[in-house]
């Protein structure tokens, strides 16, 4: 269930904003900073930054590159100005109005689909999306360009009761009252094309309820077939042909995630996955009640992210475990890695027990892929054979061959990467290493960078790579992180290292009885 | 007059966004010349408002008087971006204001009309801007505008409510002091009165020029010039085939594809002009405004 709640965003926003204070030269950009966006999301391998000019450089998809989204292409970068403001986060609309906000929000609700079409029609339901999708890389993008594009996400209100329902009735055959047994009409969450209400089915179970906009998907796919705008902004990039694949994969990747049935089928696999695992649970879908517009998941209720901040050090590290250990988990054994890290995504309940919500954006391995991938890890890390782990770079495409560079180079370029499984010992994942990571990712000035690129089949995986060690940052969190991932690596198993470990054992005995072979579970 | 005499279009967005929110009144005291549920409030909102008011301004250009008045009077080449953002903010505050700023502002224009007067080097006539015939023409502009920009980039009007937005707005020539009578109050009249004065208008030098920089500012910053090329394309594409003709603008035909890409164009500069302080805030006024007004 998707709960990319506003209020996540809006909490890293002001983080985001005490770090870089606004600068005096707002000029700032909508297209090119969408530009930009695209390029990161899709094909990104490293970003540069002239004074005052944001830019991308992307590797892409047939491994030719590197490709620069300058400043000043391009028109989306309007977008963006406006910067300095937004002191306030809830808008004050009228003088005396201060205690009546949600009464107003309600009023502004969006009556009909016209409504819808009005608020997000034009190309502004793309920009927002594009601005969801870039604000994973938080290092890469101007802090005032993810304000606006969060602007532009708050400029959206809420459905009103009865166009939410009209949507229910369409997609289910029933009105909600009827469809549930229970419906809440006030939603308790905005998700970035809809929005969450719950609801009590009719065999007494607790639900969410993703409602999605009316005609939003219609009104995207629209502006997603007429790209001449979009090519516009991005052809003085890349010759035209590497703009159509960027164009063509940003335009699946939101038509993807504009069919909700996708996004159910994902979490119903994770869930189906990690049935019975005593930390890791994924809200279970029901399925009759779940459509291309409507999806209806089991309600989870825990500790927010934030929250976090109040407990013991030693909860957080436990919760830091069990993130770890479903990101990598999923990814050696399950072929799948949920892209989106988002703090908002994330349930906590104590004792290391953690709820994964939001399969929208779930990229699937096949064992080609996966390959080298895990053969760079144990190059590196356990055989300590850096000519091989170049080799397997190479293979990969993270890697141009023959780079005139030594070994040493490149293993010292990529070992922050693998900082934290080098050496089996407690490490404490603190923000600067977080940021060092994110740094390194972004570090131009480094003679490999000219030279590394991340292929178009991993940008997902190093999306939620960053977002996971910027997560485990903030918690701070300690572990023994290598005897951990020898837990999962495929090419080790080793017995459980932890208390979590122990506690998943029976869960991991079930799997590997029932399913031989790790991919077998999808 | 020559190129250089032209200040650089800096800061359009930000300044046609600060003139827009200074006419949305925080806490009104009443609901102003047409009121949440007027046509009017819709048009003013449409997505298509840019179209229609760089239209209106060629259209307007075209009476020989008005367009002396203009050049000769106003100081609008040291600071183009400045005039525009004045008119914008006095649309926004004829619209959206209460009355008392309502008229406090055309009582303003109608004392500075009066020390517009002179004589056109082009025909020989003399002008005086406070003459209701130039003023009409004026108004007419742009409630035409309005329309035919709203018709093809926005949200296009029944033919009933274009009728109701047409006798609506009389109240905004009779501000500026246009006997009621003269003014054109349904979209049939609109269009006699049109022609009626077509005879009268040409594209003298001065409009040639000014206009051919409002459509091509120089100085504007690179990524909003590219949006413009785009608004400039689509306020040519809603001319009369006549006005086109008398500015010498061969274009070709407007093709759905190119209207879509107008279209998002403009949603763009939406999006861009919603990042704006304050032009939230006053949206979602206007927007609850709109709402209860419509429950009531």
């Amino acid at each position: 269930m998707s709960h990319s709640v506003r209020g996540g965003h809006t909490a890293r926003d002001r983080t985001a904003r005490m770090n870089h204070p606004v600068r005096g030269k707002r000029r700032l950009a909508g297209i090119t900073i969408a530009a930009a966006a695209v390029a990161a999301v899709l094909t990104l391998i490293r970003r540069r930054r002239a004074q005052r000019s944001v830019s991308a450089a992307a590797a892409l998809p047939n491994g030719r590159g590197p490709l620069r989204v300058r400043r000043g292409v391009a028109a989306l970068r309007l977008a963006v100005r406006g910067g300095v403001r937004y002191a306030s986060n809830a808008p004050r609309l009228f003088a005396a109005a201060g205690e009546n906000r949600q009464q107003l929000r309600n009023d502004l609700a969006l009556q009909t689909a016209e409504d819808v079409a009005t608020t997000l029609g034009a190309m502004k339901g793309v920009l927002m999306k594009l601005g969801q999708m870039a604000s994973y890389l938080d290092d890469g993008l101007a802090p005032s360009v993810r304000r606006t594009l969060s602007r532009l996400q708050d400029s959206v209100p809420p459905m009103s009761a009865k166009l939410a329902a009209g949507v229910v009735t369409e997609e289910l055959g029933l009105p909600p009252e009827r469809a549930f047994a229970r419906w809440d009409p006030v939603p308790i969450a905005a998700a970035s094309i809809g929005q969450v209400h719950r609801a009590m089915t009719h065999d007494g179970r607790a639900v969410a309820v993703k409602v999605q906009y009316p005609g939003i998907a219609e009104s995207m796919a629209a502006d997603l077939d007429n790209v001449a705008l979009l090519r516009r902004m991005l052809r003085v990039t890349a010759p035209s042909q590497d703009v159509d694949a960027l164009i063509t994969e940003l335009r699946d990747r939101i038509l993807e995630e504009l069919d909700y049935r996708r996004e159910a089928e994902n979490q119903r696999r994770m869930a189906a996955y990690y049935d019975g695992h005593p930390t890791i649970g994924v809200p279970g879908i029901v399925g009759e009640l779940s459509t291309r517009r409507v999806v209806t998941s089991e309600l989870s209720t825990g500790a927010r992210f934030a929250e976090l901040a109040s407990w013991s050090q030693e909860e957080r590290d436990l919760a830091a475990e069990t993130i770890y250990r479903f990101v990598f988990r999923s990814l050696y054994e399950a072929h799948a890695f949920n892209g989106d890290p988002h703090p908002g995504n994330y349930l906590f309940h104590g004792g290391g027990r953690v709820t994964f919500l939001d399969f929208g954006l779930v990229k699937h391995f096949s064992d080609v892929e996966l390959k080298p991938l895990i053969s760079m890890v144990r190059n590196l890390c356990v055989d300590n054979d850096p000519e091989a782990f170049r080799r397997s770079m190479e293979e990969a495409g993270f890697l141009v061959p023959d780079a005139p560079l030594s070994t040493d180079v490149v293993v010292d370029h990529m070992a922050v990467f693998y900082q934290l499984v080098r050496k089996p010992e407690p490490l404490t994942i603190t923000p600067d290493y977080a940021s060092a990571v994110v740094r390194r990712f972004f570090d131009l000035r480094s003679p490999v960078s000219n030279y590394v690129a991340v292929p178009r089949s991993y940008v997902i995986l190093q999306r939620i790579n960053l977002g996971l060690f910027a997560l485990l940052g903030e918690l701070n969190a300690t572990a023994n992180w290598r005897t951990i991932a020898e837990e999962i690596w495929p090419f080790i198993r080793a017995p459980a290292s932890t208390a979590i470990g122990e506690a998943e054992a029976p869960w991991l005995a079930r799997r590997s009885a029932a399913i031989p072979g790790a991919a077998a579970a999808w | 007059m020559t190129a250089d005499s032209y200040a650089a279009a800096v800061g359009l967005v930000e300044r046609s966004a600060a003139a827009y929110v200074s006419g949305i009144p925080d806490d009104p005291a009443d609901d102003g010349l047409f009121g949440p549920a007027s046509v009017t409030w819709r048009v003013s909102g449409d997505l298509a408002r840019p179209v229609g008011g760089l239209r209106a301004l060629m259209m307007q250009a075209l009476h020989p008087l008005a367009m002396a008045g203009v050049d000769q009077h106003s100081d609008w080449r040291q600071d183009p971006v400045g005039r525009l953002a004045a008119t914008s903010a006095y649309l926004a505050t004829i619209s959206f204001g209460e009355r008392a700023a309502a008229e406090r502002v055309a009582a303003r224009v109608r004392r500075i009309h009066e020390y517009v007067t002179g004589v056109d080097t082009v025909t020989g006539r003399r002008y005086e801007a406070s003459d209701p015939a130039l003023l009409l023409w004026v108004h007419v502009a742009l409630v035409e505008s309005s329309l035919a920009a709203g018709q093809l980039f926005g949200t296009p009007l029944s033919a009933e409510d274009s009728d109701r937005y047409v006798a609506e707005m009389v109240v905004a020539a009779e501000l500026v002091g246009v006997p009621r009578d003269l003014v054109p109050s349904s979209v049939g009249a609109l269009g006699s009165y049109i022609a009626s004065v077509r005879p009268e208008l040409r594209c003298t030098p001065a409009a040639r020029e000014s206009m051919a920089y409002l459509l091509d500012p120089p100085g504007m910053e690179e990524d909003l010039a590219e949006i413009w090329a785009d608004i400039r394309d689509g306020v040519l594409a809603t001319l009369p085939d006549w006005a086109r003709a008398m500015y010498g603008y061969d274009v070709p035909p407007l093709t759905p594809a190119r209207q879509t890409e107008i279209r998002q164009a403009l949603g763009v500069l939406d999006a861009v002009f919603l990042g704006e302080p304050g032009v939230l805030e006053a949206r979602q006024r206007i927007t609850l405004r709109m709402r209860a007004a419509q429950r009531a």
